[in-house]
Parts: C-alpha cells; sequence; structure tokens
C-alpha cells in the first residue's frame, strides 16, 4: 500500500460532515492501484495504525479559518501540527496531536508524506468535488515529487 | 476571614463536548455547583422513522470514543425485540470486542486524562513525588504516556479482526455477528492479548494478575503497597502514593449511591462465571447495600433541563426529546436531561461496577472512606485485571468450540419494545427503543455522562459530579486544580451526552482552558 486517503468527520452533524460527502464520492470511483480510502470517522487517536506503512496520507475534512467559506484549502503535516493548542490528550484529540505524537510512537515506517485537503466550513457539491480529486491527485503522486 | 461567596468556572478541557461546571466557593470550600452541558442533544430524533436496523449504523458514530459501546447497546436493543438469543461463538465475539475497547478507554484515561495533572508543575511542583509524575505523566513526552498509547494501539487489532475492519466496523446484527473467526485469527488475538497483558502487569500492577486479585481488604492493599518495589512503582502504585499525599482520597464524595447495568453476557456453556448470566451483575447500591436492579425504575427528569416533557419525570421508554429552551429563568440550565433510579440521583462507572459486583477490596475500601477521587480512579486503573481473565478465557473457547453457530437467522424485526444495558467504559448506556411496521418510531439514548452529568431534578438534588464536587477546597480560585480532579473522576465526555460540535475542533482549537 503507498497511500490512504483518510476522511474524517461526523456524518450526524452537518458542519462536520464534508470529509466524508467526499469519502463517500471516492467510493464510488475505481481507485487506482496502491490507494487505500479510508472513513475515519472520529476514531481521533485510534487512526495511528493506519499511519504506519504506507509512504503518503492524505486527511479530508472541514476546517474553519484557513480561507474563504465553500474554498478548499491545502495544509502539510507542518500546518497542522502548528494548530495545537494545547498538549493535552483528551477525548477530542484531533488532527494536530495525532501528527504531533506520531513520531514518538510509530512502530512502523513514519509516513513521508502527510497532507490535509481542508473544506472550509461547509459542505458543497463543488467542494466535494473539488476536494475528492486533490485527495486523489495527491496520493497517486510519485513519493519522490513530495 | 472573607464570608464572601465566589462563583468560579471550572477549567475542563480534555471533556469532549461541550461541558460547563461553575461552582460557589466559600471560605475556600465548594458549597455549590452546576454542571452544564451547553449544546442541544438532538440525536434521538434522527432515528425516528429510519428503518429498524438503522440504529446499528447511525448510534456507533454518535462517538470516536466508545463506538463499539453503542453498537453493542443498539444490538442488544434488537435482539431484545426480536427475542434472538445470539449464539455462544457470536456472544464471546461481542464480548471480546467491546472488552477491547473498555479496557482501551482505562488504560488512557487513566494515564492520559487523570494522571497527566500530577505533572502540573504550578499546582504539584511542591509534591514529594513532582518530578517522577513529570517524568511519568508529561504531555506529549511523559515515558508512561507514550507507552500507554502505543500499548493501547495494538488492542485496536482485536476489535479489528473480530469486527472486520476497523473504523466503524458493523459486525453485530440481531441473532448475532456477521462472521465467525478464522482459527488463525484467534491465534493472533491471543497473541495481541497476552502481550497487552504481560505489558499492563508489569507496568500497571508490578505483579500477575492472580497477585492484584489476592488484595481483597484494605489492610490487603495496605500489604501489597508495601510488599514490593515493583508494587511501589507500578501505575497502580504510584498513583496510590501520589494522590493519597495530595489529598485525592479525601474529596470527591457525592451521594453514595451506584447504579450498574450488568454487562457481558455469558455463553450458555463456558468456564466464565458471573452474576445473573452476566459477566457484570446489574444492582443499585446505596452505600454497599447491593439491591437487584429494575429497568423500569429508570426515569429522565427535565425539571432543571432545556427540555419540555408531559410529566417532570418519565421512563427512556416513553420519554422524548422536546428541546424548550425558555422556561422561568435561571431554573434550566442544561442541555442534558436529568436519569434518575427510583427517583434518585446516582453516579455510574467502574467504582459503582465494582460495589454492585460486591468487590470486596472495594467494599471495604468504601466503608473505611467513604466515595472519593482515588477510590473512582482505582477502579478504573485496576478494571483491565478483571476483565483480561475472561477474554483470555473466551478465546480459548472461541478456539475450542471452532466451526460453532455464529448467527440465528432473523428475517425481519418484528413490532415491539426492546432495550439494550451494558455498561460501556464510563458506566451504564442505554438504548431503547420501539418498532412499528419494521421502522423506528421511538428512539432513546442515557449514556453514562448523563447520569453523572446531570442536573438538578425536580426534588432541587444535584446530579453525581455536581454532589461529589460540594466540600471540595480549592486553594487557588484561579485554578481550581481539586474540582477538576473531582469532574474527572468520572472521566466526563459529553459528546454522546450532548450531540454536537465546537467550532474548529478538527484543528486542535480547544477553546476550554488548560491548566489542571
Amino acid at each position: 500500500m503507498n497511500s490512504r486517503i483518510i476522511c474524517i468527520g461526523n456524518r450526524l452533524i452537518d458542519r462536520d460532515m464534508a470529509g466524508l460527502a467526499v469519502f463517500d464520492r471516492l467510493q464510488a470511483m475505481d481507485m487506482p492501484p496502491g490507494v487505500e480510502v479510508i472513513e475515519g470517522g472520529l476514531a481521533g487517536l485510534d487512526l495511528l495504525p493506519l499511519l504506519e506503512g504506507v509512504e503518503r496520507v492524505v486527511f479530508v475534512d472541514t476546517v474553519h479559518g484557513f480561507t474563504d467559506s465553500d474554498q478548499v484549502v491545502l495544509l502539510d503535516r507542518e500546518q497542522i501540527i502548528g494548530c495545537l493548542e494545547g498538549v493535552h490528550y483528551g477525548h477530542e484529540a484531533g488532527l494536530p496531536y495525532l501528527l504531533t505524537v506520531l513520531p514518538k510512537v510509530c512502530e512502523g515506517r513514519m509516513p513521508q508524506d502527510i497532507r490535509l485537503v481542508g473544506l472550509e466550513d461547509r459542505c458543497t457539491p463543488e467542494g466535494i468535488v473539488r476536494a475528492a480529486a486533490l485527495s486523489l491527485s495527491l496520493a497517486t503522486r510519485d513519493t519522490g515529487e513530495s | 476571614m472573607t464570608k464572601e461567596t465566589q462563583r468560579i468556572s471550572v477549567p475542563l478541557n480534555r471533556a469532549e463536548g461541550d461541558l460547563e461546571v461553575h461552582v460557589d466557593v466559600r471560605d475556600g470550600i465548594i458549597s455549590d455547583a452546576w454542571s452544564s452541558g451547553t449544546m442541544f442533544r438532538g440525536f434521538e430524533d434522527m432515528m425516528t422513522g429510519r428503518g429498524a436496523l438503522d440504529g446499528l449504523v447511525f448510534t456507533p458514530r454518535i462517538c470516536g470514543v466508545c463506538s463499539l459501546t453503542h453498537l453493542t447497546a443498539a444490538v442488544e436493543a434488537l435482539d431484545a425485540v426480536t427475542g434472538v438469543k445470539a449464539p455462544d461463538n457470536a456472544q464471546r465475539q461481542r464480548n471480546l470486542a467491546l472488552m477491547a475497547e473498555t479496557i482501551q478507554s482505562d488504560v488512557r484515561q487513566s494515564v492520559l486524562m487523570f494522571m497527566v495533572d500530577f505533572a502540573n508543575r504550578e499546582a504539584y511542583g511542591s509534591h514529594p513525588l513532582s518530578r517522577e509524575a513529570y517524568e511519568r505523566y508529561a504531555p506529549l513526552a511523559g515515558t508512561s504516556s507514550l507507552q500507554v498509547i502505543q500499548q493501547t494501539k495494538h488492542l485496536l487489532q482485536i476489535v479489528s479482526i473480530i469486527g472486520g475492519q476497523w473504523p466503524h466496523t458493523s459486525f453485530m446484527v440481531p441473532g448475532g455477528v456477521t462472521s465467525t473467526l478464522e482459527v488463525s485469527e484467534i491465534l493472533q488475538c491471543r497473541m495481541v492479548l497476552e502481550h497487552f497483558r504481560k505489558w499492563y502487569e508489569e507496568k500497571f500492577l508490578g505483579c500477575t494478575l492472580e497477585r492484584w486479585q489476592a488484595v481483597t481488604s484494605a489492610a490487603d492493599l495496605e500489604e501489597w503497597l508495601e510488599e514490593s518495589r515493583a508494587h511501589r512503582e507500578s501505575e497502580v502504585g504510584f498513583f496510590l502514593r501520589f494522590a493519597r499525599q495530595a489529598g485525592l482520597d479525601e474529596i470527591g464524595g457525592g451521594h453514595n449511591r451506584f447504579l450498574s447495568y450488568g454487562s457481558l453476557p455469558l455463553p450458555s456453556t463456558s468456564a466464565v462465571s458471573g452474576t445473573n448470566g452476566q459477566l457484570l451483575g446489574a444492582g443499585f447500591a446505596n452505600g454497599t447495600t447491593v439491591a437487584p436492579f429494575d429497568p423500569n425504575k429508570i426515569g429522565e427528569d427535565t425539571s432543571h433541563s432545556w427540555y419540555t416533557q408531559d410529566d417532570a419525570s418519565a421512563h427512556p421508554s416513553r420519554a422524548g426529546t422536546r428541546p424548550y429552551a425558555s422556561g422561568p429563568g435561571g431554573e434550566k440550565y442544561s442541555w442534558v436531561k436529568a436519569p434518575r433510579y427510583d427517583e434518585t440521583a446516582v453516579e455510574t462507572g467502574p467504582l459503582a461496577e465494582m460495589i454492585v459486583d460486591n468487590d470486596p477490596l472495594f467494599h471495604d475500601l468504601l466503608r473505611e472512606q467513604g466515595p472519593n477521587v482515588v477510590l473512582r480512579q482505582l477502579a478504573r486503573l485496576t478494571r483491565p485485571a478483571r476483565l483480561l481473565p475472561a477474554m483470555l478465557t473466551w478465546l480459548h473457547e472461541l478456539d475450542a468450540n471452532h466451526g460453532g453457530d455464529f448467527y440465528h437467522r432473523v428475517d425481519t424485526i418484528p413490532d415491539g419494545e426492546g432495550a439494550g444495558l451494558l455498561q460501556a467504559a464510563r458506566g451504564a448506556l442505554g438504548h431503547w427503543i420501539r418498532i412499528v411496521d419494521e421502522k423506528i418510531d421511538h428512539y432513546q439514548v442515557i449514556t453514562p455522562s448523563t447520569w453523572n452529568g446531570s442536573p438538578r431534578d425536580e426534588k432541587k438534588e444535584r446530579g453525581a459530579w455536581e454532589e461529589a464536587l460540594i466540600g471540595t477546597p480549592v486553594r487557588d480560585p484561579a485554578h481550581p486544580v481539586e474540582a477538576g480532579h473531582v469532574v474527572r473522576s468520572f472521566d466526563p465526555c459529553l459528546v454522546c451526552a450532548v450531540h454536537s460540535l465546537r467550532k474548529g475542533k478538527k484543528v486542535g482549537r480547544v477553546t476550554l482552558n488548560g491548566g489542571l
């Protein structure tokens, strides 16, 4: 397995379901060899095993405050970690905590490239199409190009 | 000496969902407390009119922490409607997955969410064990913290093997489970569990499970603590030494009433024994006096919650979820309802399990000390020692009975009512369902944090952690560390008590204050 696209969010909450709408779109498509699409939901720290033994991870999720509403933004690992405001683990520990702790607890091979495709604020059909295309494009790049 | 009362907010980051706790402090002691869920809970209303099986898909997505627990409650409610009992091997598989999730939660909560506060140098810089606490529990760096993340990650393999996928497994269905395990998969689960047991024995107990199970009284506990350096240096030993010196065994009393629905149904043939057909017995305890559990005595009171219903209190099989953010000023203050058992407020969780199940150690400690923060947390730290032996036995039995039934056919869900009542990591969890014409006519969920974090009821009786806060000393109102310990000893998790989410959550913008 070379790449995982991990879509996260909560289907039951309108403002947090964009990542999973992207998951549904990707699920309906034929994935290229070496690309796996995961419904990450609210798994938080339990996503750790999915970050081991893979070259590239693309998260897809709702974000707030990065760009204009309905737009899609691309963040790298350092930018995601930069959003960590507290160092404590909690039931709602999100991506910044997960990626901060990853190098300290990873028992397999670390991903060479971790990105977040963020859907700002809302979940429009156009945004979902753009985010799905961008996620797939990132997942199928050669690792060396990152 | 001042006689003024000061109202302060207790900073409670790390409680998923939206929780606010306000307390009145008079002469340095908490004299009153209010716990408020600050977002509307409307989850049950989504279920009405949907297909009978939809609870199996929807309810595990309430919460990322205990999704399997909700799946189990949902399937047990449907089992009750159909009247079909899952085959033994299916029951073993269901139990094993649920127990893996519970143990993972216990170990993570203890170290990453409770004992991490021992590393707070501002609060505990002068504590004799401060330096060691920091080395163990410092966020993102403590030796124990990192080990816990690594080891609990492995437990997920059991869930993923049994469930066929992770996250969002839906392997439990009315009548059993969707597939059986291959022998190689059973062996893989055993390897993972044996590895975890070894780590838990060395790191958490400093002794074997059998040695810990021989600790059956307060005197035994002291003897165990003095017996060896390994015991004292274990997480349980260090917790006891640190917490007692910090006075945590003197705060967090509460109502001294406990509720456990019981959990983990026993297969019809098994070497594992329990109480009334379950590994964990059901009951209500007033102190150490345990009475049988009667599910008809559960009521949801909305006197101080932003809901309206025809009666002040209603059984969850009839109670609705009608938001009503109005009413007499100040009386209603939470989106969490007030569940009551026999019209009284109770606490639930690992300590309640120990008391209701007549665990001799915790009965002795409760008689000697009354409920407190140390007891609640000690119950959580050591609950895996109760669960691991049964898990290993059931894995062995799955191997010995390989090829046995795993599903009893269920073609349709008939009209009827049912309930799935079990013990989640944080305590009593219930799903109540009514099916009409193969559709959900009524769905109601009461989570453990709804019990523990409830507001007042019609009689103005406080909820469990509201009551536990009374009498707690607060040295520094700007940093009410002691109050945080009390609430956190219940392991609050409001995401499924109040179903919503705050802006920026997924990019780590935790809005509540840290610093505990």
